[in-house]
């Protein structure tokens, strides 16, 4: 979870180096622990402070690290030459390492010889086969073919083993939004809010879902999500607050058959009339240009 | 911070002063053979003053207090860290080379 102060740290420090400041080190151990991708600068600034044998001596023992980040980030910016260069180090350096063999397989991947980086992938699992990081990967590689169903098998059998990933959910859960599969994917995000109860985004997430499977029951529960996110984050999610106002809608249109007891039971208009001043507000503080658009907008939800 | 920390020395010497000048009393109370009910008037002002100086130096020593609440606007989650165990790199990005020359 990167929160506002790390965020707003590191967008100071990359401003920071980028004119020409010092501190390029900090940015990038910043970068390596809240595992954002910033590939370019990371290659731009990683590559310079490597260039410079002044520098790269200075770092001692990180010099290696600091060449696996470069060597990642070469990866994703297509700069092979660079990444081989930073691989071809660390393979002088250690000889024989299970982590430069992840590296060396995750290279022939970034050059597209999937079938290569498929061979070198099983021999690494038949020394050992319980490494995490080389499961993922081969389901990155179905990703990157363009076989999501059988990028969905290896990960359902990689979670078999390692329940407690968040990280795999929270990919299988995007697998399977891509693929349409909207119930599996809910019980997905129902795996993340069980073992990580006070992340926002995760109810938010599935609020959405279940507000797109449609149904009276589900909209219900959509709604009753929205409003634990709104809880959690204290009222300031706008997409939440704009979440309640779209289920009283759709409960409201959904529920128009029904007998009254029924209807009254699952209605809210508290709730619902709460939730539209809450974006009305919070509109007028932010965007009081595009409040007459979002008035109007609400006005003719209500009916 | 140097006035907190000194006052706070202060106020744990008005505490030890007052902590003796009750052992004191209570020998003497017992060389007369009375009651301690509780310490003299004026050990329990010092031990007031003592409370205050030190509670003044505890708040204002250790320097900015961070905040608790998961939605403040310091600790509020901005976004989830993208998954980099299962980045790819057939992006339309890698038609995009940035320009590096490298020396090593």
């Amino acid at each position: 979870m990167v929160t506002k102060t790390e965020e707003t740290q590191l967008n100071q420090l990359e401003i920071q180096v980028d004119n020409g400041g010092g501190g390029a080190w900090e940015y990038l151990c910043l970068v390596r622990n809240l595992k954002i991708r910033r590939s370019e600068k990371v290659l731009k600034h990683g590559s310079s402070i490597l260039n410079d044998p002044r520098k790269r001596s200075a770092l001692g023992p990180d010099e290696w690290t600091l060449n696996e980040q470069v060597a990642i980030a070469a990866m994703d910016c297509q700069c092979l030459g660079v990444a081989q260069n930073c691989v071809k180090a660390l393979q002088k350096k250690f000889p024989g390492s299970k982590r430069v063999g992840r590296l060396e397989a995750l290279l022939l991947e970034a050059k597209g010889l999937w079938g290569e980086a498929e061979e070198a992938y099983s021999s690494l699992l038949e020394d050992n086969p319980l490494d995490q990081a080389i499961h993922k990967r081969r389901v990155a590689i179905s990703k990157a073919l363009g076989k999501p169903s059988i990028a969905i098998e290896l990960l359902n059998k990689y979670l078999e083993l390692f329940m407690a990933d968040h990280d795999a959910w929270r990919e299988l859960a995007e697998l399977y939004l891509s693929l349409q599969m909207y119930k599996q994917a809910a019980f997905c995000y129902e795996e993340l809010i069980l073992s990580q109860p006070t992340v926002p985004l995760y109810h938010l997430a599935y609020a959405d879902v279940l507000y797109t499977i449609g149904g009276v029951e589900n909209v219900i529960s959509a709604r009753k999500y929205y409003a634990a996110t709104i809880d959690l984050t204290g009222g300031k999610n706008t997409r939440a607050l704009l979440g309640i106002c779209l289920c009283a809608s759709a409960i409201a249109q959904l529920s128009k058959g029904r007998n009254k007891e029924d209807k009254d039971a699952t209605a809210a208009p508290e709730l619902h009339s709460l939730a539209a001043a809450a974006v009305e507000k919070e509109y007028k503080q932010k965007a009081p240009d595009k409040l007459q658009l979002i008035s109007s907008a609400l006005r003719s939800l209500k009916i | 911070m140097n006035l907190g920390f000194v006052v706070g020395v202060f106020g744990v010497l008005i505490l030890s002063h007052a902590a003796y000048s009750t052992i004191q009393y209570r020998g003497l109370l017992k060389i007369m053979e009375e009651e301690f009910s509780r310490p003299p008037i004026n050990v329990i002002l010092e031990l007031i003053i003592g409370l205050a100086l030190c509670m003044w130096a505890a708040l204002t020593f250790p320097g900015k207090f961070l905040s608790i609440h998961p939605d403040s606007d310091e600790n509020r989650t901005v976004s989830l860290p993208d998954n980099s165990d299962f980045m790819i790199f057939n992006h339309r990005g890698r038609l995009f080379p940035p320009e590096i020359d490298m020396k090593f």
